[in-house]
């Protein structure tokens, strides 16, 4: 059995909250630079021109139908290969890359569906007042919309938290990771269990706070 | 008829399918200033659609709405500049939730460029008070009644200063107690000498306010007239059965 889990704990905090901060880093960058991305997929999604909303469609249906361990083997392993020109940058942004774009995929589709939200009446009661397209979606619809997006961007932070696990199979240093680093000093299920629970710990706070900013935003119903 | 000149509004051939569904079947009607028309007949028989047809909320299938003359469905037209001089009033209200009840009625005649907003907000406290909403200014609509927010609806088509208004059913989602303000409201309005179209459940307010009566029945005016013609002396059997109905 060796060493209890406060022992591990006491003994290497530092590499557990060196961990933490990794994960909480690159889900981070992966949901804001996603965020960006997803935003410019719904639009895409939302044109009135089938050809150019169905290309955002397929990005999203691949994306979402595919498992991201798999999308950050193609990004690791082959465009590094098939661009040999690439293969001088650092391997962590493959890995970041394949994050993005998988978050940007859910959130292109956070985006739409909270769009969606929104009364149809109230687009028509826009433009009948002669307001043009742009101006309903940014005047109207997009303040009401945020309500239903921001809660739900919340927890695709949460949700990627827990995906950039993955991450330290690439040697990525989050929370994951601290497993193959403790594994070396001949611990393995004190890791295991101490890394469970600061996941735990992280999403449930995490959550309330989106509990939290749903209700604040709700108000105004 | 005795309107001379060009109509304000008028619809030539209009056709409107939904899929298979033919819910217009070819309505040719006139419009002229001043008038007040008022739309009756059965559920499901294209009342909606013709109205929201004539501000282009729906895109006509075949045929053509015209404003004073202009094509409405050509694709050149700016319809945008047209939907500021119509002026459109919902069952569901659809004020926006996320603005104050002033800011409802000047977000467009600011962000049209048609008023400054010390103009609009002028305008829209007065509109206020004539509606008997000049304490609301302040309120978001969520402290409305329904009632309010059907009168803020109208004031907010007003502060667009349009040439025309249209109504689908204003009062039908009411509750009974608040269906008189609204309809004195509109009243007012066609007494004022607004140009109003009607689509209305409410045939004493239809007899007392409107010159002319039009009756959809099945996607067609089935019989139009004034209002003793269609209510005392409906000639088409169909008008007689659902008169027979709902009165
Ligand atoms: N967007 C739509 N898509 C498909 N069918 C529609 C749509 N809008 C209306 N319809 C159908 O068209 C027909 C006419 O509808 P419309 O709303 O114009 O009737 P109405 O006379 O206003 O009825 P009501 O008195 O119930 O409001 C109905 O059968 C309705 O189901
Ligand atoms: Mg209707």
């Amino acid at each position: 059995m060796g060493k209890g889990l406060f022992e591990v704990l006491f003994e290497y905090w530092p590499i557990f909250l060196k961990g933490l901060w990794g994960t909480l880093k690159y889900a981070f960058i992966a949901v804001t630079l996603g965020s960006i991305l997803g935003a410019l997929v719904a639009i895409v999604h939302l044109s009135k021109k089938k050809a150019v909303s169905s290309l955002a469609a397929v990005y999203v249906n691949v994306l979402r139908g595919t498992p991201l361990l798999v999308q950050m083997y193609i990004s690791y392993y082959f465009i590094p290969m098939a661009i040999p020109a690439l293969n001088s940058i650092d391997k962590i942004y493959y890995v970041m890359l394949a994050l993005t774009l998988n978050s940007s995929a859910y959130v292109a589709e956070i985006i739409r569906s909270g769009i969606g939200s929104v009364d149809r009446g109230q687009a028509e009661a826009a433009r009948s007042l002669g307001l043009s397209g742009g101006q309903t979606m940014t005047r109207i619809i997009l303040p009401q919309a945020v309500k239903n997006i921001l809660p739900a961007l919340g927890n695709e932070y949460i949700a990627m938290i827990k995906e950039t696990s993955l991450a330290g199979t690439f040697m990525l240093y989050e929370l994951m990771y601290t497993r193959t680093i403790l594994a070396n000093k001949y611990l393995v299920w004190q890791p295991q269990l101490i890394i469970a629970g600061i996941y735990l710990a992280v999403t449930l706070l995490l959550s309330a706070g989106v509990k939290k900013m749903e209700k604040r935003l709700s108000v105004s119903d | 008829m005795t309107e001379i000149g060009i109509p304000l509004i008028e619809t030539v051939g209009l056709t409107k399918k939904f899929g298979e569904l033919d819910v217009l079947k070819g309505i040719s009607e006139r419009i002229y200033k001043g008038e007040v028309v008022s739309v009756i007949g059965p559920s499901g028989g294209g009342k909606s659609t013709f109205l929201r047809c004539l501000n282009l909320l729906e895109t006509p299938t075949s045929g053509k709405v015209l404003f004073e003359g202009a094509e409405l469905s050509e694709k050149s037209t700016d319809l945008d500049a047209y939907r500021r001089k119509i002026g459109m009033v919902f069952q569901q209200f659809n004020v926006f939730p996320h603005l104050k009840v002033i800011d409802n009625i000047t977000l467009a005649p600011v962000l049209t460029g048609k008023m400054s907003r010390e103009e609009a907000n002028a305008q829209a406290l007065e509109l206020l008070e004539k509606v008997g909403l000049g304490d609301k200014a302040e309120e978001y609509p969520r402290k409305l009644s329904g009632g309010q927010k059907q009168r803020l609806a109208i004031v907010r088509a007003l502060a667009m200063q349009p040439d025309v208004m249209l109504f689908d059913e204003p009062t039908s989602a009411l509750d009974p107690e608040m269906v008189k303000g609204v309809l004195e409201v509109i009243q007012k309005l066609a007494e004022s000498g607004m140009t109003c179209v009607i689509v209305t459940h409410e045939m004493g307010f239809a007899r007392k306010v409107s010159g002319r009566v039009l009756f959809i029945d099945g996607g067609v005016i089935a019989e139009s007239g004034t209002p003793e013609e269609i209510f005392d002396h409906p000639k088409n059997p169909r008008t007689q059965e659902f008169l027979a109905q709902v009165l």
